[in-house]
């Protein structure tokens, strides 16, 4: 295997000459280095979790981040849970991936739209995400034995036809929103403590 | 030929790779600014206008607490005289400065302009003049925590209420609340976290949602100032009587055993308790705080405005907005939820009408059986019942909100001070007879305030002359200097744009 890629290597004069190689080497570290450091500034491992945190990286986002954390599905759904699938792990990320490449290439290109809307595959995962949670409230054994349209009625159109504020409001805006008030990780101090310093300390000053 | 075209290609890899590093790197520090606040918040800052750039729409709702239209039944966010409205309490705490002057608690906005104008600050035209302690301010602005954090809690307390006049400038704000790195929800005000150490609890513990109410504890809560704390014998430190439970049984119990009394009343000599606003304690004994209902959920209710959910900070009567608060878990109509809080309200009131009253004629009584020549020991059952159902009354009247808040133990309050009140007017009574006068006291008339204040031998229009005076003479003055020490202090804008 491995004498086979060399050979192909050398077949194709794809060996820089003995006088090169040091040059070559140089320069496909520098690649390899420049990787690891757009992994690291990227934050690429960040996209490996579930933390909605990941999502705001990049602050296109933030309106989206804010109407959830307002919303009730805070309590009980993160950006993944809605927005990627879960017939399998495999799936999951691939899509995962697939969307994530989208996002950062049109991100990069600056082409991002005032307002974000899910495209057609994305669509049918968040559907099916609904439906995965509110199964007990969209199927009805005995509806559907006696109302004629029951099934088409339910599947005919998306949840957010009719839930059209679930869960990140009419109006999302990259403009919409106001300032981020609630710290976001990347950006936030350590301490969190509802005591101020000042206070902390003067109340130890006095205990002595 | 093959190695030039390898090693340009590498070369190209290498410097689009770079020119996506750059462009990551770019719209990182980007994001910093994008939806972020426009200027740094730095230390305690008391101005309310600089945090309202970054807020504005919190700022704007906060400016609303300037609206002094709203009027409900009993109350309103204006100018109210509650003396006029009820002149009993001007003998029930004859000898102290309530009497002089009480309306009823306009917005937050006011706080510095009422405390500068009521009758009950006095005139102090020098520093260092005038009744009242610096601990007096500890409510009334996000300057105090700047100055505690500056002098230390315990010089702050030391002072007098003068002293400060140009440091205090600003009504309570933003700073009062909010930490200014996070904006999470903070206890500025040590005597909170005191009580809770008291009680053998840590604030730290307490979550968002009891936060929510927790910012408010810090003031609308029952407190006195003690005088003999150890380590600060020359302040009034703020303190509130927590120690032992939040009843009202509980805390008369804790001043009794400390023998603590805002004042002497000089009609019945009695060592009196003034209740301040116990609010946050009554309010834990409702059933809305039970089920987990914050002070915020329904006086600062959510509301939306373009695409952002926000806490509207015109902190006020819920009545004002019944849809944005009351509709949020009741489905009623308006008219049917006001009516709900009215009824609760006026059959409280009705209580508590009946039991001022009859407080007041026992101290007129009393002062009877003093000219008579009642001992003091004697009169030390008579004493000790006037306190106690007067401190009742005042723990259910004083905190304005309590017939709603928690309509059952206000009531039971209430009936508790009544019984108290009758036992004691039945030994004034004896007392009197035995003393060989056994007719009803002539009494004076209560249905008005002034009437009573010369009853009680007040002087308002000499008070109010001084007040004119101070407030032409010294406030201006304040406030100048006021201004003049803040616009020192500069403000960093951290915009992009």
């Amino acid at each position: 295997m491995k004498n086979n890629f060399k050979r192909f290597l050398f077949n194709n004069s794809l060996i820089p000459p003995h006088n090169w190689r040091k040059a070559a080497t140089f320069l496909v570290a520098l690649i390899v280095g420049l990787g690891f450091f757009l992994l690291k500034i990227s934050n690429a491992t960040s996209y490996l979790s579930d933390d909605p945190q990941a999502c705001v990286n990049c602050h296109i986002m933030t309106p989206q981040y804010i109407t959830w954390t307002r919303s009730s599905h805070r309590e009980v759904a993160n950006c993944n849970d809605c927005h990627v699938p879960h017939n399998n792990i495999v799936n999951k990320y691939f899509f995962k991936a697939k969307d994530g490449l989208y996002h950062a290439s049109v991100f990069t290109l600056r082409a991002e739209p005032e307002v974000i809307r899910a495209l057609p595959p994305s669509s049918a995962v968040i559907q099916n995400n609904c439906v995965r949670c509110h199964q007990d409230q969209v199927t009805d054994a005995k509806l559907e034995s006696f109302v004629d349209n029951h099934i088409e009625n339910r599947t005919d159109r998306t949840c957010w036809d009719c839930h059209r504020e679930v869960p990140h409001g009419r109006v999302r805006s990259l403009s919409s929103v106001g300032a981020q008030i609630e710290p976001i990780k990347e950006y936030s101090p350590t301490d969190l403590s509802i005591v101020p310093e000042w206070l902390k300390e003067s109340m130890k000053s006095q205990e002595k | 030929m093959k190695n030039w075209i390898l090693f340009l290609g590498t070369a190209l890899i290498v410097f689009l790779l770079a020119l996506l590093s750059v462009n990551i790197l770019d719209r990182k520090s980007e994001a910093k600014f994008a939806y972020q606040p426009k200027v740094a918040i730095e230390g305690i800052e008391p101005r309310d206008s600089i945090w309202g750039l970054n807020f504005p729409r919190q700022y704007q709702s906060y400016l609303k607490t300037k609206d002094t239209t709203f009027k409900s039944m009993y109350n309103t966010s204006g100018h109210k005289d509650m003396l006029e409205e009820d002149p009993d309490m001007v003998i029930l705490w004859a000898g102290y400065g309530f009497s002089k002057d009480y309306n009823s608690p306009k917005g937050h906005a006011y706080a510095i302009s009422d405390i500068h104008e009521t009758l009950r600050t006095g005139a102090p035209m020098e520093a260092g003049d005038g009744p009242m302690p610096s601990t007096c301010w500890t409510c009334k602005s996000p300057d105090v925590p700047r100055l505690m954090s500056e002098m230390g809690v315990t010089e702050y307390y030391s002072g007098k209420f003068s002293d400060l006049g140009s440091q205090v400038i600003n009504p309570i704000g933003c700073a009062d609340c909010h930490n200014p790195e996070t904006m999470k929800l903070t206890i500025t005000r040590p005597s909170l976290i005191e009580a809770f150490e008291a009680m053998g609890k840590n604030i730290n513990d307490a979550s968002h949602q009891e936060m929510r109410s927790l910012v408010c504890a810090q003031c609308h809560v029952e407190y006195y100032f003690d005088k003999k704390k150890p380590g600060a014998e020359n302040a009034n430190y703020l303190t509130l009587p927590w120690k032992d439970g939040m009843s009202v049984e509980a805390m008369e119990a804790y001043y009794d055993a400390i023998e603590f009394s805002d004042w002497t009343h000089p009609l019945s000599k009695t060592p009196m308790i003034k209740a301040q606003h116990p609010d946050y304690e009554l309010y834990q004994m409702g059933v809305h705080s039970k089920r987990g209902v914050s002070c915020a959920d329904c006086h600062m209710p959510y509301q939306s405005e373009g695409g952002q959910k926000f806490t509207n900070h015109q902190i006020g009567s819920p009545l004002a907005n019944v849809e944005n608060s009351c509709f949020v878990c009741h489905r009623e109509k308006v008219d049917a939820l006001v009516t709900d809080v009215y009824e609760r309200q006026r059959k409280v009131k009705e209580g508590t009408t009946q039991l001022q009253r009859e407080i007041a004629m026992a101290h007129i009584e009393t002062a009877k059986a003093i000219e008579l020549g009642a001992t003091d020991a004697q009169l030390k059952v008579i004493q000790k019942g006037i306190r106690h159902a007067q401190w009742r009354w005042d723990f259910s009247v004083a905190s304005h909100g309590a017939a709603f808040h928690a309509p059952l133990e206000t009531s039971r309050i209430v009936s508790s001070a009544s019984s108290i009140i009758q036992q004691t007017r039945i030994e004034i009574t004896r007392l009197l007879a035995d003393l060989g006068f056994n007719k009803p006291v002539p009494m004076p008339d209560f249905t008005s305030k002034s009437a009573m204040q010369a009853y009680i031998g007040f002087d308002i229009d000499k008070e109010f002359a001084a007040k004119q005076n101070f407030l032409e003479q010294v406030v201006p003055q304040w406030l100048k200097e006021g201004k003049a020490r803040e616009s020192k202090k500069s403000v960093k804008s951290i915009s992009i744009n």
